[in-house]
């Protein structure tokens, strides 16, 4: 198992795709400085606003980046890679843990920079962010670490870079959107099981201004979360085992 | 390795694999023994490279079985110290460096990297050893999955068509590599369309037509009476050549 995670980190790191997908995800540090600078500005005319924290407004970009990071692992796997490792199951486990990894650290640097450098420009103004718990940090960092578990196990079984992160945008942004429609009490009652509205129910926040506060309690949105990233694992290696290469 | 007489040894036996309706091996049973180059020979569609699959455990057999050194090849720990394979040279990913290419399949068998550099020399890719693999040639891909093949210096070889792409310098260099690992003792199963290539390289051969088998025979006993290996496998293949 030692040998295979070295090889499927060597097979992430040296790929150009890896560092595309975190480059962009890092993207978010600049983003989120440009809106506390702009929306600091409007402080300064108005006395005080109530804008979202940029580590939460821009985290779907970090999910996003972070899903396709997910599903190039593994539709970037040849044949070469299942003759060197026959044990699909473990080469599976093993980028599994490898794409975990990467994915929690890049996610965890990426949302402590953009809180910090946010924190600084917007010194002691009211903009509407200043009392957002630390909590929705580790949330945050967690949910996109499940986002790239997802990508890998829908890259898994449609066997397809295009169809895998089709999916992943279908789970991020288009099933929230149609959730959201449906006839309240439901749009709540779906909407809080849903995997991109999993960290805000984690750190105690509200949703969405329709959807208004999840019905999970903190603890119960970590077990639906890690329910997420077992399940899409679990496809994988149903998927991976089951086919011919 | 349960008996040290299957050592260096592909035995495949009553092997069928059916997608859906189609039969692609039917029944298919042979022994590839080591020390020679073995041919394996068919018209497309025959079912060789699907045959190559299913002994690398690439794909699961409707029924019969495909041992290497006596056991499944799935079953292997490190299959690339015992077996090495050279099928789609173009399945590899475009975006990595050779060097990264084989460091990856090296480190998931515990081999080393000066092992990789020592393959990339013998096939002579050392100079483009830090090049994206997009940018290589037929020709360099070939040459890059016989490194592969070769990183766990494995007493079993398997190359589906490792000779396109390649220039005639290439040709004669590939030919001489896979006579010099079989006179090593190593067992070598060599596919290829090529008939005077394979005239001047194997010493048995295995022909299949619609994934039977036609033949499984020394080199001098197939040509036999026929002008030459072209006649022979012509012949020998006339009713089961399925795309005309």
């Amino acid at each position: 198992m030692r040998n295979v995670l070295t090889s499927e980190w060597i097979k992430l790191r040296s790929v150009s795709s890896t560092r595309s997908t975190l480059a962009v995800a890092a993207s978010m540090i600049v983003l989120g400085a440009a809106w506390t600078w702009y929306v600091r500005g409007l402080a300064e005319e108005r006395g005080s606003v109530q804008a979202a924290a940029p580590e939460e407004g821009f985290l779907p970009l970090l999910q996003i980046c972070l899903g396709v990071l997910g599903v190039l692992a593994v539709t970037a796997e040849r044949e070469t890679g299942f003759l060197a490792v026959p044990r699909r199951r473990v080469l599976l486990l093993a980028k599994a843990a490898v794409v975990a990894g990467m994915a929690f650290a890049a996610a965890a640097g990426i949302l402590v920079a953009t809180h910090a450098l946010s924190r600084l420009i917007a010194g002691d103004r009211s903009l509407g962010f200043e009392d957002a718990p630390l909590s929705a940090l580790p949330a945050a960092a967690l949910s996109a670490t499940v986002v790239a578990l997802a990508g890998l196990g829908l890259g898994a079984v449609t066997r397809s870079t295009a169809g895998g992160i089709a999916s992943v945008v279908g789970v991020l942004f288009v099933l929230p959107g149609v959730v959201a429609y449906l006839p309240s009490p439901w749009n709540t009652r779906v909407g809080s099981l849903l995997l991109p509205n999993l960290a805000p129910q984690i750190a105690g926040e509200r949703i969405s201004r329709r959807l208004g506060d999840g019905l999970l309690p903190p603890a119960v949105a970590v077990a639906v979360l890690l329910g997420y990233g077992v399940l899409a694992v679990g496809a994988a290696l149903v998927s991976i085992t089951r086919r011919d290469v | 390795m349960p008996y040290p007489s299957l050592v260096g040894v592909i035995e495949v036996r009553e092997l069928t694999k059916r997608y859906g309706g189609t039969t692609a091996v039917d029944g298919l049973s042979f022994r590839v023994r080591p020390g020679l180059v073995t041919g394996f020979l068919g018209p497309n569609g025959a079912g060789k490279s699907t045959t190559m699959r299913l002994i690398l455990g690439l794909a699961a057999p409707t029924s019969g079985e495909a041992l290497v050194n006596g056991v499944r090849y799935a079953s292997l720990r490190r299959p690339l110290h015992e077996v090495g394979a050279l099928l789609d040279a173009t399945a590899v990913h475009g975006g990595r460096s050779a060097h990264d290419h084989l460091l990856a399949l090296a480190a998931s068998n515990g081999i080393g990297a000066a092992r990789v550099a020592e393959v990339l020399a013998r096939v002579g890719l050392s100079g483009v050893a830090r090049k994206r693999i997009g940018g290589f040639s037929l020709g360099m891909k070939q040459r890059l999955g016989i490194a592969a093949a070769l990183l766990g210096d494995p007493g079993v070889l398997l190359f589906d068509e490792p000779v396109n792409g390649l220039d005639p310098d290439g040709v004669r260099w590939i030919r001489e590599l896979l006579r010099g690992l079989a006179a090593e003792g190593r067992t070598v199963l060599l596919s290829s369309h090529l008939m005077s290539e394979m005239a001047l390289t194997a010493d048995h051969l295995i022909v299949i037509g619609r994934g039977r088998l036609l033949a499984d025979t020394s080199m001098a006993d197939l040509v036999g009476g026929h002008a030459s290996l072209e006649d022979a496998y012509l012949s020998l293949t006339a009713s089961s050549v399925e795309y005309r």
